[in-house]
């Protein structure tokens, strides 16, 4: 008998067998003890298995440790950690956002410190991204699905904990060449765009405001999640909590 | 405890779990990738990050699942959407080649160079079960599926070799 409490025949029995050589599943060894055929193949699977433990045993170059920094003496600007590819955004991309931003007349993006280009072309990309997703800004009541929620935040992201609000929509999206989760919680003033990007740091907060909306890009961690709601939203009150909810996977 | 105590502590925790899981680390960021140059930087890069975030592993126990997951996503951000799902056997690098040819046994040569070709979906899976022992459920935590397509890929990746090497045998 098999989990469901049937009766293993020789066609599920293999592909159990196949999948799990150890035979840890419920029911293969009675079906084996009986079934001379699939006794047999079990032992090729198994014999096949240590071939293939004995392939994946390749060489091991010695140990070499990175030079690691002293913990506590780094400031927090994510920009110096070592081993960090910069990503780039390209000037054609820019020119494509800056062409079809139609969500806001004019944003101005106004940065906090000096950020690099960068920044600014993560922001653009960002608000274009809202123009060309409309349909995800919507007001409802209706939360996705905790299914649908944790393919988007899977565990290649990280973490995001029910605090984060009632979240109306989760997608998968790229920004920048990388997949990232694009979700939408609402406000109290409508519906308000969350953008969690695990890789894409910058170096100081962003903020965005326009005619009809104002946001943040908050930079968390080795990445940064961009808050984008109404005009009158205050997103100021949201960001700790946004910050919060969400844990990157390391 | 004073703070040169505690870091000193604190290294030699590191020190302690990353020799004991090396291995593992280096093999399994070797298969994901398929290049021994590209997992040595993975692998460091990982080991860097470890590090950094060596206080949110609670457990040492947990260290080894923690670690690979942290390969894992290293690997994925130095491929980030450039990754290739299949490498030409015929034009490999001078590494990748090492790789392949470092044993002497026929058998495991002919089954080093299907896994190879193996596309990178049944030979993650393969790997973490056969060399890291992880069960079906710890697999597909890692890979963020579900246990069920954890058990189809094993299965099919099994399949597919098992072919592969017959069709080899009988060349």
């Amino acid at each position: 008998m098999n989990t469901s409490g049937k009766i293993m025949n020789c066609e599920n029995y293999r592909e159990a067998i196949a999948a799990d050589p150890s035979e840890s599943f419920e029911g293969g060894a009675g079906h084996a003890a009986v079934c001379e055929s699939c006794s047999a193949y079990r032992a090729e699977i198994q014999a096949l298995d240590l071939t293939i433990a004995r392939a994946l045993a390749i060489d091991v170059p010695e140990l070499k440790i990175p030079d690691l920094p002293p913990i506590g003496e780094e400031d927090g600007n994510v920009v110096n950690l070592p081993f960090r590819r910069v990503s780039k955004i390209t000037t054609p991309a820019w020119i494509g956002i800056a062409a079809s931003f139609a969500l806001a007349a004019v944003i101005g993006m106004q940065f906090v410190g000096n950020g690099p280009s960068h920044d600014q072309l993560l922001a653009a990309q960002v608000l274009a991204h809202l123009d060309h997703e409309p349909w995800a800004l919507k007001v409802t009541n209706v939360a996705v699905s905790e299914e649908r929620l944790a393919q988007v935040v899977n565990p290649g992201v990280g973490t995001m904990d029910h605090d984060i609000g009632l979240v109306t929509f989760a997608q998968t999206c790229i920004i920048n060449g990388r997949i990232i989760p694009h979700l939408v919680i609402q406000g109290e003033k409508g519906p308000i765009t969350l953008l969690l990007m695990p890789d894409e740091m910058v170096s100081s907060a962003v903020i965005l405001s326009g005619e009809s909306v104002n946001g943040v890009i908050l930079p968390v961690g080795d990445g940064s999640i961009a808050i984008i709601g109404a005009r009158d939203e205050r997103i100021e009150d949201l960001k700790q909590r946004v910050v919060d909810s969400v844990e990157w996977s390391i | 405890m004073s703070s040169s105590n505690a870091d000193l502590k604190r290294r030699q925790r590191f020190d302690r779990v990353v020799s004991a899981l090396h291995k593992d680390l280096y093999r399994y960021a070797a298969w994901l990738c398929r290049d021994p140059g590209i997992a040595e930087e993975v692998v460091q890069e990982s080991l860097f990050r470890a590090w950094k975030s060596l206080d949110a592993l609670r457990e040492d126990g947990a260290a080894k699942s923690w670690l690979l997951t942290i390969v894992r996503r290293e690997n994925a951000r130095y491929f980030e959407r450039k990754r290739l799902e299949t490498v030409d056997i015929d034009s490999l690098t001078p590494g990748q080649s090492a790789m392949l040819a470092e044993t002497e046994d026929p058998n495991v040569a002919e089954m080093r160079e299907a896994m190879y070709r193996l596309e990178d979906d049944y030979r993650e899976p393969l790997a973490l079960q056969v060399l890291m022992g992880h069960s079906t459920k710890e697999i597909a935590e890692l890979m963020g599926i579900k246990p069920g397509a954890v058990l189809t890929r094993l299965h099919r990746a099994r399949i597919k070799l098992k072919e592969e090497v017959a069709k080899e045998a009988a060349a």
